[in-house]
């Protein structure tokens, strides 16, 4: 199961399943994510809703992200078409008593049995979007033609990472400027244009630093707010008879933590699910007080700029008023305790580390 | 009456027990619409099946002419402008892209969208596997049944069989007595009563021998129908089960490459490479669309001609069933007639020889 079955992907089968789906559960729980992050009770509900479909025999298999660690856009997608299809499947199976009257008959009314059931459990339950956009009217003055918004992106990243991302922004409407947020008739709902849609998905996957800049060059608008929250990488050990289940690729999820990893692994030798999730925040807005970087594994953009571009960025930055700080927090099981600790240690960063018990 | 006294009367108290419950033309019609109506319900179900088929392909073949244009495309080949000349009539393909120029919109998110929809086909496709599993097991569980019905009628017509053998023997024997005793004296009379009870009696179990040889007969055809339909069902869910089980390893296998080119794409890096990945996916529609039309044709092909040979089956049921009803009616008039054909000659016989006692009346 270490081994990719295509790109960046593996395929967890088995015992490891549950344990694996179990851990990742219990750490979402454990993290105290606030609205930064995505909405945390659905991911765990796309979880719990892989759980079950592998309990009810729906399927054999999870697949993973290699770099992530968590759930590839396959297994999230598998989630999102059930709940589709749930209310339909349901009207058209026989009653749950009639299976269970019939199950010892024939293999096919046990399993069919197990589907009904599945659906029952899963159908209004919350789940996951492989992404879902949101524009919020924070405050429209019609006189001066402003107006406040706030933009919030969910998205399953090509990277494989759950990400999250609010912007808020002023516009400044003009007759002879395109609006990037369109307002309707009474001024009471806001749509993004697609063009500025598109702008922020693209750029979902790097930072906030990099989004304010971008987002802040577009004619008419001024950004007041940029912020970030990532869910993942999640590195796992699960014990497996054929030899612990791993992470394919690591060093792609984050080289800096992908290379600690390695070496913790060498010496590993728990017979307990081992797990370590990381919970990133990153904020670039007016409002932040001191630009710094408490993320042991992630460096500001100014600190990782190369020397030749040193002056180009300073004067960017000179241009915008803002600040950026960057975070991360940890759940980790007992095993993987001291790596993470060792990790912030040697960067220099106090972190919040959340054990599961 | 000598040695014939006991087996008669054995014969006439005897107690034919048949199995199940009583039958009659009427009863039996009736059973046989039941198991037809299970048959009819089956039929009925793989007909929603296909209009549900239609709508699935209809979409599918929609989401794949999208899919193959898009891709064609961005190949280059399907327009002389190249790429960039067909590229806005191709987005207006894609869900949400009427319209718009591909600038305006991400690649990466565009093809997740195209991979839900995918994705969602193919288990919709997929969701017919489990009805026609259940209805194949069903209607194993009726064949079941029938044969039970077979084996039930079998043994009822045997027992009327034999039963009407002893009948026929007795009849033969009061015959035979009724020969050496003086006609119309008292002990002529009593023959003469249990004859007619062996009649009544062997017009009644007659009609068994006849009615429970019919329902095997029509048990037997039931079940060949039911069996035929069986067949028809499980073959279309192999079928699909085959189909829906490539698409979705494909579909499965092609997440992390749409993602890739699609971001790629974004970043303007490998715009070709998105064509090996838009491929993938192709391909798996392709082949859940294959599937979809395959059994279009299986429906056809299959479904029409069961539901023809179903009621030509219906028509030869109750075609046979009102023969078998006249003949009863016939041989009952037979037997009538030739009750008073006796009846008459006995009255012949006795004014010929000076009339001791009046022939019985009617």
């Amino acid at each position: 199961m270490n081994e990719l079955v295509t790109l960046h992907t593996q395929a967890l089968r088995g015992a490891v399943v549950p344990a694996y789906l179990d851990k990742l559960i219990a750490a979402l729980r454990a993290a105290r994510l606030n609205n930064t992050y995505p909405d945390r009770r659905r991911v765990q509900g796309s979880l719990e809703t892989m759980k079950l479909a592998m309990e009810a025999g729906l399927y054999e298999q999870v697949y993973v992200d290699a770099r992530a660690g968590l759930p590839n856009m396959a297994s999230f997608t598998r989630v999102l078409t059930d709940h589709e299809l749930a209310g339909g499947s349901l009207a058209r199976m026989s009653e749950t008593a009639h299976y269970e009257q019939k199950r010892d008959e024939a293999e096919v009314y046990a399993r069919l049995l197990d589907k009904r059931r599945y659906f029952e459990a899963i159908q209004g339950q919350p789940h996951a979007p492989l992404d879902e956009h949101r524009v919020q009217l924070r405050r429209h003055d019609p006189a001066t033609g402003t107006a406040e918004f706030r933009l919030d992106l969910t998205k399953l990243d090509a990277t494989g990472l759950y990400v999250r991302i609010t912007i808020e922004l002023t516009q400044v409407a003009s007759a002879w400027r395109r609006k990037v947020i369109d307002l309707d008739a009474d001024g009471e709902s806001a749509a993004a244009n697609e063009a500025f849609h598109a702008t922020v998905y693209r750029n979902a996957s790097y930072d906030a630093e990099h989004l304010f800049i971008h987002m802040h060059d577009i004619e008419g608008v001024s950004v007041d707010r940029v912020q970030r929250g990532v869910i993942g990488p999640v590195l796992f050990r699960l014990p497996h008879e054929q030899g612990p289940v791993v992470p394919a690729e690591p060093d792609q999820g984050n080289p800096r933590l992908g290379h600690a990893w390695r070496r913790w692994l060498e010496s590993a030798s728990s017979d307990e699910p081992e797990l370590l999730m990381c919970f990133q925040s990153d904020i670039a807005a007016r409002d932040v007080r001191e630009e710094k970087s408490n993320d042991p594994i992630e460096d500001l953009l100014s600190s990782s700029i190369q020397a030749s571009e040193r002056a180009r960025y300073q004067h960017t930055r000179e241009r915008f008023p803002f600040k950026v700080f960057k975070d991360r927090k940890f759940v980790v099981t007992r095993g993987t305790e001291g790596l993470v600790r060792a990790v912030c240690q040697a960067a220099g960063t106090k972190n919040l580390i959340y054990r599961l018990r | 009456m000598s040695a014939g006294s006991k087996s008669l009367s054995d014969v006439l108290a005897r107690d034919v027990a048949y199995s199940g419950e009583g039958i009659s033309v009427r009863s039996l019609e009736d059973n046989i619409q039941e198991e037809r109506n299970v048959q009819d319900t089956k039929v009925s179900e793989l007909k929603v099946l296909r209009d549900r088929n239609v709508v699935i392909q209809t979409a599918m073949a929609d989401e794949l002419k999208k899919l193959r244009k898009f891709s064609d495309y961005i190949d280059g080949t399907a327009t002389k402008g190249g790429f960039w000349a067909g590229f806005k009539e191709v987005v207006s393909y894609i869900p949400g892209f009427k319209s718009i120029a591909i600038s305006k919109r991400s690649i990466e998110e565009l093809l997740k969208q195209q991979y839900q929809v995918s994705a969602k086909r193919v288990k919709e496709a997929a969701g017919y596997c489990d009805v026609l599993k259940q209805s194949e097991q069903e209607l194993y569980t009726e064949i079941n049944r029938i044969n039970g019905k077979i084996v039930e009628s079998a043994e009822n017509e045997k027992r009327a069989l034999d039963y009407v053998l002893d009948l026929r023997t007795m009849q033969e024997e009061l015959e035979a007595e009724l020969q050496t005793i003086e006609a119309g004296s008292v002990e002529a009379r009593k023959i003469e009563t249990d004859q007619d009870r062996i009649r009544a009696l062997l017009a009644e179990h007659s009609t068994n021998v006849q009615l429970y040889g019919a329902a095997e007969n029509r048990y037997a055809s039931l079940k060949e129908n039911t069996r035929k339909l069986a067949e028809t069902i499980r073959n279309l869910a192999q079928d699909i089960q085959q189909y829906t089980t490539a698409a979705s390893i494909k579909l499965d296998m092609a997440s992390a490459q749409i993602q890739a080119i699609g971001r790629a794409a974004d970043a303007s890096v490998v715009m070709l490479e998105m064509k090996k990945s838009l491929d993938v996916m192709t391909e798996s529609m392709n082949v859940t669309t294959q599937f979809v039309s395959d059994t279009q044709i299986f429906f056809r092909q299959n479904l029409d001609k069961l539901v023809e040979e179903l009621e030509t089956f219906d028509e030869g049921t109750s075609a046979l069933l009102d023969e078998n009803l006249k003949k009863s009616k016939e041989i009952e008039e037979a037997r009538i007639q030739s009750a008073i054909d006796k009846a008459m000659k006995s009255r012949e016989k006795q004014a010929e020889g000076g009339g001791a006692s009046a022939p019985a009346e009617g």
